[in-house]
């Protein structure tokens, strides 16, 4: 005889054997649960079913307590929240591993790097460009020019060098361009809602991007004759070929959003007509604008802003220089600006940068491009005077620096030597030391004291209800594109839920990590990185003609089989970390010992066990047990010590025919089959 | 021992031992007594007994635990087969168990009644009684007394509680530590099986039972009963959820029931006397007597039974004397790893199952651990959590990573590394361990914890803001100083010292070099003028 009674309000009804987990399941309620599983005995180890029942003093296990006629149970109340985050935090503050790779997490716009290197591996290309799309819609485009953060977190550093992990993403996209099955933006019905976005360049495109698959009308406003922004108009077409940015942009044109070119807020658009006429805006105007020297001599002919150089550039002049360039700075567009000049015909190029190479935040490769390209690097110098005849640059005086003691980022200080400076005959100046946001148009309100839009920093939301901001404009200043990008990315989030009526919210979500070193990695075989393919110094100065080639096929199988596979296999599956996040866990307060343990090799290396991720659920000996009748795994241990291991281990080498009920049934990823695949690898 | 002189006078040794007897044979053999006199029972001594009242210890120390003559000449087995004889039915024999109002000895408390009614009314073709003697408390040993002593009264309470549940099979899982008992128990069901009262048609009667015994692999958890149960079955000791009860879905998932040692040795005594006679000791709530094991700093410790309702002070300062040395009583520890501690001023407790639940400690199986004010109250709740801790199975998170990063707190503070918001974080898993924990083991293990935290706070504090440990106990809080006044430079510390920390000259002040000091205290151990001093 079936009884009813209430969860959260809703009627359940349940049979006699049921339990409150199995009937709330029936009913639709989802109560979570980690060791529980309905081909297994009731065994109640992880806590986390816990629910409240009106007049039981106790908290129940959903997963065995039976309820009984009039039961009240509730699944919301602060206790229980509290009883199951408190259990959550306890795994995991003994839970060692890596949910995502380092690649993934160093990526501003937490690109899934593992995962479409994995799909080029396997020939996959439409799908490693489809994972790449559900970050941000610039694959080919950033792929070429990015400083590649991944990289730097790459792991595969501590065997010998990184994954080329940004070639291999320009790769992918390269193909399935060349293949003519290029990517279709899918897009959610339409909400009848309209965005306008101000400037498009990569924050402004990649938000109307992901607001158009939201299904919101979209309008990009930019003041420049095409859309594109700084990857248009900061970048020489030597890196970036103008064509692979048009025919993304294109993509996201065809997915419905609008693109207005040639006008400037403050100008054509006007703020609050924008502002009236639409259900939100977005301000992603960028940092156009060179920072000054503040060294006397800044208003002689000759003085040049680096990024205004690139932009006339960009739009098609041929800027006229002399014979001896100096571009001060040291970080991307300083490069940018140097080897253009050697492409524009200077004689003499060189790079004045106060501290030395080491501290340079301009990308290796690139440096080491230049000189290639004869450009002249003077490390440990500071211009502190240009000097000219007849309001024309002649030259510069430069002070000789020395390093000192580290400043606030941790690179060395530079400080000046005593009475020691260099003079140098130069006839044009590109100053390249950054670059800030020229906000006319937008309302003071909005501002901060840097001249950039104060908006929240998880949120994008700005001093003005229906008012978001992202990219170089926004609080700290300008970037790489890949954070504009990423900021763009979480902005349209943000908008969406706004528009939604949903609470604007940003969850930063929870992952598990590791530090591991390179005697974590001793035993892998080296394989050396694939080199790119491209021009040669002399093919290459007098022209810009884009400078790579792109990996061939064979290249990029090679290169993507190089990938460590850091991040876990089991993450789209794991209920842990699905569960971490719904409830929002600090598991760090309960931080202590963590065990770090050999991985256990159950079943002739088809079956291998992570001790460090298990939670000792008890799912994947119960199943051996219970569903095949083996006992090949089993517990060891007590308390804090307790593992689960294979019980006779020769046994289950032998005679485990890998079912692989125990690795399916684990609800995390401490139970792995490897795959065919990389056993063979193994093997070779 | 007793020794009857020729007159037939009583002369009653106590603390005898092996080789003493050469000394009672010549004694015996001579009749000179004035050999055995160090061996006679004292005033104290028999001050100690005599405020005692002894019903699950009654035979023992008094009979011959490997002689069931002995045991048959003092009424034993005289209760089955009364209720053989008289044809008393399972519900007359668990009425008598009620009227006593017996509940379990073990820990919780539960009526021993309800629980043989629950097994009696389930429905199954076979059910199992069982004895739980896997004694685990550290400085508990109520059991092993039983078993060592009186092993028939053990094996004679079973066989009422499975003739009352309708059982004809019963276990004693004992724990493996425990030899003696093994052997003793052993030979005691091999000489009841002898002479009938084990086995098939006991007593003549159309009801048979079978005993025997189970020794545990030494997991503390298989005290628990479902885990208990998961061992008998060969299987890791991991407790099972309940409900199903064992009375339900035991052993092999047929009815079961378990009490604990001492619950079953009071059987036979209440069908002999009568509930009403068991009745009559305690409280409203909590009948007969409780045996403790008294222990720690106090001056005769041991084991002891008492009435229910006596007071804790009564127990510990009239039975045990006081505290040794003449230091201050500080709190008492009761229940073990599941219990907490008493401080003074809750001294007049009274013995009830009740009673002391609302103190934040628990009966318990009987241990009872007495403190002075040289006892670190936070080193005693780290010293039970580890404990708990080790013997977690590992099953349930609460349990296994709970206990665990509360003893990485409580490790803190005693290495004075201890921080703000430390108390509250404890208390936090405290309530949340009690939860979330699986089984009895994991539900009570905060209750050390929880009783410091709610008497001795300001000791907590103290290892947290000062870094001081005000027992003087936490080695890394203390520092050893010599005072110049006190000391005659006799150089017995420096002698002592194993790291050669103490310097100074014959009949000068001896010095100790803080940053050579262990710490062991060996220097105070030493000096016959105080003159060692921890601050």
């Amino acid at each position: 005889m079936s009884i009813t009674y209430t969860i959260d309000g809703v009627e359940v009804s349940a049979e006699p054997n049921d339990t409150i987990l199995s009937s709330a399941a029936k009913a639709g309620i989802e109560i979570p649960t980690l060791c529980f599983d309905k081909r297994t005995a009731i065994y109640g180890a992880c806590g986390v079913c816990l629910v409240e029942v009106e007049g039981v003093p106790k908290l129940l296990r959903a997963c065995s307590a039976k309820p009984q006629e009039g039961y009240v149970v509730s699944t919301k109340t602060e206790r229980v929240e509290r009883a199951r985050k408190t259990a959550l935090e306890l795994l995991l503050s003994d839970h060692t591993g890596d949910c995502r790779g380092p690649c993934k997490l160093n990526c501003p716009a937490m690109t899934d790097c593992q995962k479409y290197i994995g799909e080029i591996r396997e020939g996959r290309y439409k799908d490693a460009v489809s994972t790449i799309y559900e970050a941000f819609p610039f694959p080919a485009s950033i792929g070429r020019v990015c400083p590649h953060p991944c990289e730097d977190a790459c792991r595969r550093q501590m065997v010998e060098e990184p994954i080329s992990i940004a070639f291999l993403k320009a790769f992918a996209a390269d193909k399935v361009e060349a293949d003519g099955d290029p990517y279709v933006v899918q897009c959610e019905p339409s909400t009848g809602k309209h965005v306008a976005i101000v400037g498009g360049g990569p924050a402004g495109l990649t938000a109307a991007y992901f607001l158009r698959r939201y299904g919101h009308d979209v309008t990009i406003y930019d003041k420049q004759p095409k859309m594109g922004g700084m990857l248009r108009y900061g970048i020489p077409e030597y890196r970036l070929p103008k064509d692979v940015l048009d025919r993304e942009i294109a993509i996201i044109q065809n997915a419905g959003a609008k693109m207005v070119n040639d006008v400037r807020l403050g100008e054509e658009l006007d703020f609050d007509e924008l502002r009236a006429n639409n259900d939100a805006v977005l301000l992603a105007i960028g940092a156009w604008k060179s920072y000054n020297m503040r060294v006397p001599g800044e208003d002689l002919e000759g003085v040049i802003g680096g990024i205004e150089f690139l932009e006339r550039l960009g739009l098609g002049e041929r800027p006229v220089l002399g014979e001896r360039v100096a571009v001060c700075g040291g970080g991307n567009t300083a490069m940018d600006c140097c080897r253009t000049a050697v492409r524009l015909g200077a004689k003499e190029v060189y790079v004045v940068y106060r501290r030395t190479r080491a501290e340079m935040p301009a990308a290796d490769v690139e440096i080491e491009e230049a000189i290639e390209e004869g450009v002249t690097f003077k490390f440990l110098t500071n211009p502190i005077e240009f000097y000219g005849e007849n309001g024309r640059l002649a030259g510069m005086r430069l002070q000789v620096m020395e390093l000192g003691e580290p400043d606030a980022s941790g690179r060395r200080r530079p400080v000046p030597v005593e009475g020691a400076t260099e003079d140098i005959a130069i006839d044009n100046v590109l100053m390249a030391i950054g670059q800030g946001a020229n906000c006319e148009g937008v309302a003071d309100e909005l501002l901060t004291q840097r001249g950039t839009i104060a908006c929240d920093e998880l949120t994008f939301r700005t001093a003005m209800d229906n008012v978001f901001a992202a990219g170089d404009v926004t609080n700290r200043g300008a970037g790489i594109a890949i954070q504009a990008i990423a900021e763009a990315q979480k902005a349209a989030l943000c908008i969406n839920n706004y528009l939604e009526g949903d609470e604007v919210r940003a969850h930063v979500p929870y992952f598990v990590e590791q530090e591991l070193g390179p005697e974590d990695f001793e035993d892998r075989p080296k394989q050396k990185r694939e080199q790119m393919p491209g021009l040669s110094p002399e093919e290459r100065r007098n022209n810009f003609e884009p400078i790579y080639f792109g990996f061939t096929e064979e290249q990029a199988h090679r290169e993507a089989s190089r990938c460590l596979e850091c991040g876990c296999h089991d993450y789209y599956d794991c209920r842990l970390i699905r569960f971490a996040n719904q409830f929002e866990v600090a598991p760090e307060r309960f931080a202590g010992e963590m065990h770090h343990r050999e991985h256990m090799d159950v079943a002739r290396e088809v079956i291998v066990h992570d001790p460090n991720k298990c939670v000792l659920c008890g799912l994947c000996y119960r199943m051996c047990d219970q569903e095949v009748g083996k006992t090949y795994l089993g517990l060891y241990n007590r308390g804090f010590s307790t593992v689960v291991n294979p019980m006779v281990p020769e046994e289950a080498r032998t005679f485990c025919a890998s079912c692989l009920k125990c690795v399916e049934a684990c609800p995390t990823g401490a139970m792995r089959s490897v795959p065919a695949v990389s056993r063979c690898t193994c093997i070779v | 021992m007793d020794v009857y002189d020729d007159e037939g006078a009583l002369h009653r040794l106590v603390r005898v031992q092996a080789k003493d007897a050469k000394a009672i044979h010549q004694a015996a053999t001579t009749g000179d007594l004035s050999l055995v006199d160090k061996l006679l029972i004292t005033p104290e001594d028999d001050e100690f007994l005599q405020q005692q009242t002894r019903v699950a210890l009654r035979h023992c120390g008094v009979i011959d635990p490997e002689s069931i003559d002995d045991y048959l000449a003092h009424d034993g087995y005289q209760a089955i087969a009364k209720i053989l004889s008289d044809g008393m039915s399972q519900e007359d024999v668990i009425q008598q168990i009620d009227i006593a109002g017996l509940r379990g000895r073990g820990g919780a408390g539960f009526s021993t009644a309800f629980k043989w009614r629950a097994a009696r009314d389930a429905k199954g073709d076979r059910k199992y009684l069982i004895c739980n003697a896997d004694e685990g408390d550290p400085g508990a040993f109520m059991d092993r007394a039983v078993i060592e002593g009186d092993p028939h009264s053990l094996i004679e309470g079973m066989l009422i509680g499975a003739y009352s549940i309708g059982a004809s099979e019963a276990i004693v899982y004992v724990r493996a530590e425990y030899p003696l008992a093994i052997v003793r128990l052993t030979k005691a069901i091999e000489d009841a099986t002898a002479r009938g009262y084990l086995g098939e048609h006991i007593c003549g009667s159309d009801f048979s039972c079978t005993l025997r015994i189970k020794a545990g692999a030494g997991a503390f958890v298989c005290g628990e009963e479902t885990a208990l149960i998961e061992s008998l079955e060969g299987k890791r000791g991991m407790p099972r959820l309940k409900p199903p009860f064992p009375a339900q879905a035991g052993y092999w998932l047929k009815p079961s029931n378990i009490n604990n040692v001492e619950t079953y040795a009071n059987v036979a005594w209440i069908i002999n006397h009568g509930g009403e006679a068991f009745a009559a000791m305690g409280t409203k709530d909590s009948k007969g007597t409780k045996v403790f094991a008294l222990s720690g700093k106090i001056a005769r410790g041991g084991l002891v039974e008492v009435p229910m309702g006596t007071t804790l002070r009564q127990v510990i300062f009239n039975i045990g004397g006081g505290i040794r040395d003449g230091k201050e009583f500080k709190a008492v520890q009761l229940g073990g790893p599941s219990g907490g501690c008493v401080p003074a001023s809750k001294l007049d407790t009274v013995i009830d199952y009740n009673e002391l639940a609302a103190t934040g400690a628990i009966m318990g199986s009987g241990g009872m651990v007495v403190m002075d004010e040289t006892t670190c109250m936070v080193s005693m709740a780290r010293f039970f959590l580890d404990f708990t801790a080790k013997e977690s199975c590992g099953k349930c998170v609460h349990c296994r990573l709970g206990t665990k990063r509360m003893l990485e707190i409580l490790d803190r503070l005693v290495q004075g590394q201890g921080a703000d918001g430390d108390i509250q974080k404890l208390e936090e898993l405290c309530y949340a361990i009690k939860d979330g924990a699986l089984c009895g083991l994991g539900q009570t293990a905060p209750n050390p914890v929880l009783t410091t935290i709610r008497y001795f706070r300001d000791e907590l504090e103290a290892h947290i803001t000062d870094k001081r440990c005000p027992a003087g106990e936490c080695r890394e809080l203390i520092t050893y100083t010599i005072d110049e006044d006190a000391c005659r430079g006799c150089t017995a510390c420096a002698r002592q010292c194993p790291v050669q920390a103490i310097s100074g000259a014959p009949k000068q002040p001896h010095r100790i070099d803080p940053a050579a000091c262990i710490k062991c205290g060996n220097c105070k151990t030493a000096c016959r003028f105080n003159a060692v001093l921890v601050s």
